[in-house]
């Protein structure tokens, strides 16, 4: 009874190699079922992502090793074995666990804590199961990566620190201000590649009204079609911005577009509602000194910045108490998993003294025919508490054994001093 | 067994509360949320019991007042943490209730006000009013706080992920606003039932409570100050934005303390029983002008409950 893992990851394989290893849906399945005629008996799991691709094995029987999965990752995208093998790591028992629970909880992402990752491996677990491909190992070990990445997400913050600038942008600083965003206008100044991407988180957030003003009206006209906003001429920027209550700067303009004279101008027509500006321009879009003004919540892209970068720290920092709970985790999952291979000799070896236990007591009871119901249980009890005492030292030597790995002596010596079956 | 329970029980679970409010800017944990609701609950449940087994007498001490205030703050504080679990209410909250239940325990008299003879009925919806007028303005001014704090963080380029978590400045804005015209509603619904106490005692040839006590004049300067907030807020927009509400609170907050101040701690005939006085002939309480000369039923505190 074992758990494998082959696989190659970011940590050591380039993007190249990782785009001709990957799988689609209907390639999963079809891998599945191939898998399921080439290795009888062994479950399987396929993680496909754009920062790994993974085989996860299990059985009772020998598993197949790297060689063999790498021949079959091979076969199956046309490629070389050898092209693939230097680049494919294989962990067995509680280091592939350890590393299944890694993956789940997004401690082995490339960023590290993103939250994309955890859907990824139900959606994996999800395809295995759907092809038959799964059994009651791989069942409870994604099972349990479920609740660990739950538990490390509860548990520790690492999951909560936005580390991309437009998630940063809006997460952590506009909903800082805004309760909502579907009744507030945004404007968009320029039509820069960031706008594109803060404008995506916004509309996750809700946002509907969306105005952009560009120096080249059809450039912002094209930009607006694509977000079902609306695009006015450069010329009504100040009037856009009385308007706005969130405004994204992204034009590469050279110089502040926006100047605090120029707000003082809009200010008053604002009736001193809350205003978000997100300056992602270089040179800034917006003066600084904008910033100071009543009302106005101005971040630069430096600011955006250094918030992403404490935010990495503090994901980093909550590392070590993640790692100390995939470390319990897997502890407590491999103990199970040893308890339950020793399970089967277990119940062999009570079943097998049930039967003498039984006969001998009821020749007892049939020489003692005088006895009332109260002595006979009183007898009955005293079977069951001697044969508990008996099979007590071989069953706790057997748990004590298994705390360390599957006791395969000990099982195989229970096995024939009892005349175990198998 | 409920019959037993004592201040200290409810006071100390509110207590852990906010321990545990507090170490929530220092270190995460998975069940550190089910605790504090756990205990909030044990000690509004503890606190309900307390003021049940005084239902027969219930509101009729200064002390029972300031209890049923911390009540439903408690109450208030509850559903916020159930429905707002990641907000860190409690820091703001319960040094409020704790201070309620401590003024109450220290400072407030347990003694019955006095009972006069007046309408049963005004007397419940002045007592009532006037304590959620007071609620009012302690939620407003937690709210108030919490806009601060966030400015201060948003304008220091800080992360709401920064230890405390607190509500958009949009939803904290909107609890202060609510809570200035609640309170306002409120404090006024009060006044005007304290007037009719007054007017139903001059019929009747008790005493009333003289125009010039301290106790009078303060929640008349309150009242005058949250009406004209609220007046001046609807007519014009802008005072109803940002900083300027949360300031309010702040203000109206600093009122309330120093009224009740007056209540605890200065000379003053308000809930305490009174000797018939001889009336003023020129300013009867009956008389037109006696409600501007003589606005002797301006009470803050419930002193009139029946």
């Amino acid at each position: 009874m074992n758990v494998r893992v082959v696989g190659c990851s970011h940590h050591g394989t380039p993007i190249e190699l990782r785009e001709r290893l990957a799988f689609g849906r209907e390639e999963t399945a079809e891998a599945l079922d191939h898998w399921r005629r080439v290795f009888r008996n062994v479950e399987a799991v396929l993680l496909s992502t754009c920062n790994r691709v993974e085989v996860y094995a299990a059985g009772a029987a020998e598993l197949p090793g790297g060689e063999q999965v790498a021949g079959f990752l091979a076969r199956f995208h046309k490629l070389e074995p050898a092209e693939l093998l230097p680049h494919l790591y294989a962990y067995d028992g509680p280091t592939a666990v350890r590393h299944l629970f890694n993956v789940a909880a997004s401690l082995d992402s490339m960023v590290l804590g993103e939250p994309q990752i955890l859907a990824q491996v139900k959606q994996a677990y999800q395809a295995a199961t759907e092809r038959d491909a799964t059994g009651p190992l791989l069942h409870a070990a994604f099972q349990a990566a479920t609740r660990v990445a739950r538990r490390v997400a509860t548990e520790t913050a690492i999951h909560q620190h936005r580390v991309s600038v437009p998630s940063v942008a809006v997460a952590d600083f506009a909903r800082g201000v805004f309760e909502r965003f579907d009744d507030k206008q945004t404007l968009v100044i320029g039509a820069g590649e960031m706008a594109e991407e803060t404008l995506r988180y916004l509309r996750d957030e809700g946002a509907r009204e969306i105005t952009v003003v560009n120096r080249h009206f059809e450039r912002g006209e094209a930009l607006a079609r694509t977000w079902q906003g609306r695009a006015r001429p450069w010329e009504e920027l100040l009037e856009a911005l009385t308007a706005a209550d969130l405004v994204i700067g992204t034009t590469a303009a050279g110089k502040a577009v926006v100047t605090l004279e120029d707000f003082r101008r809009v200010e008053a027509s604002r009736r001193q509602r809350p205003l978000v500006i997100l300056d992602l321009a270089v040179p800034r879009d917006f003066e600084a000194a904008i910033g100071g003004r009543p009302d106005v919540y101005l971040y630069s892209v430096d600011d955006l910045e250094a918030a992403c970068r404490r935010n990495q720290a503090q994901r980093d920092k909550e590392l070590p108490a993640a790692r100390a709970i995939i470390e319990q985790e897997t502890g407590r999952f491999m103990a199970e998993l040893y308890r339950r291979a020793s399970g089967p000799v277990i119940q062999q070896l009570k079943d097998g003294w049930q039967k003498p236990k039984e006969q001998e007591l009821q020749r007892l009871l049939a020489r003692l025919p005088g006895l009332d119901q109260r002595a006979q249980d009183e007898i009955r009890l005293a079977f069951d508490r001697l044969l508990g005492k008996l099979l007590h030292p071989p069953l706790e030597s057997l748990r004590d054994e298994s705390r360390n790995g599957i006791p395969h002596g000990l099982l195989d010596a229970l096995s024939r001093l009892f005349r175990l079956k198998d | 067994m409920l019959a037993g329970v004592h201040i200290i029980c409810f006071a100390a679970s509110y207590s852990i509360v906010l321990v545990l409010e507090i170490s929530r800017l220092v270190f995460r944990s998975g069940v550190r949320g089910a605790v504090m609701l756990a205990f909030a609950g044990a000690g509004w449940i503890a606190h309900t019991a307390f003021l049940y087994y005084r239902a027969s007498s219930l509101l009729s001490s200064s002390q029972d007042w300031y209890l049923l205030a911390a009540w439903v703050l408690v109450l208030i504080y509850l559903y916020l943490t159930w429905f707002h679990p990641k907000q860190h209410f409690g820091v703001f909250l319960l040094p409020l209730v704790l201070g309620l239940v401590a003024t109450a325990r220290w400072f407030a008299d347990p003694q019955p006000l006095a009972r006069e003879p007046v309408s049963q009925t005004w007397g419940i919806v002045h007592a009532v009013s006037i304590l959620l007028a007071t609620v009012s303005v302690l939620v407003g001014f937690a709210a108030g706080i919490m806009y601060l704090s966030q400015v201060r963080r948003l304008k220091g380029k800080r992360t709401l992920l920064a230890p405390l978590r607190l509500p958009s400045l949009e939803w904290l804005e909107r609890a202060s606003g609510r809570a200035v015209v609640v309170s306002t509603l409120m404090m006024g619904v009060g006044l005007v039932s304290g007037i009719l106490l007054n007017v139903i005692n001059y019929r009747r040839h008790d005493p009333v409570l003289p125009w010039n006590d301290p106790v009078v004049l303060a929640t008349l300067g309150m009242f005058t100050w949250l009406l004209a907030a609220a007046v001046f807020g609807g007519v014009y927009r802008p005072a109803r934005r940002g900083r300027k509400v949360a300031y309010l609170t702040v203000a109206s907050f600093v009122f309330l303390v120093i009224v009740l101040g007056m209540v605890l701690f200065i000379r003053t005939q308000h809930g305490r029983p009174r000797t018939a006085e001889p009336r003023a002939t020129s300013f009867s309480i009956l008389h037109p002008s006696s409600f501007i000369l003589h606005p002797s039923s301006f009470i803050l505190h419930p002193s009139s409950f029946p």
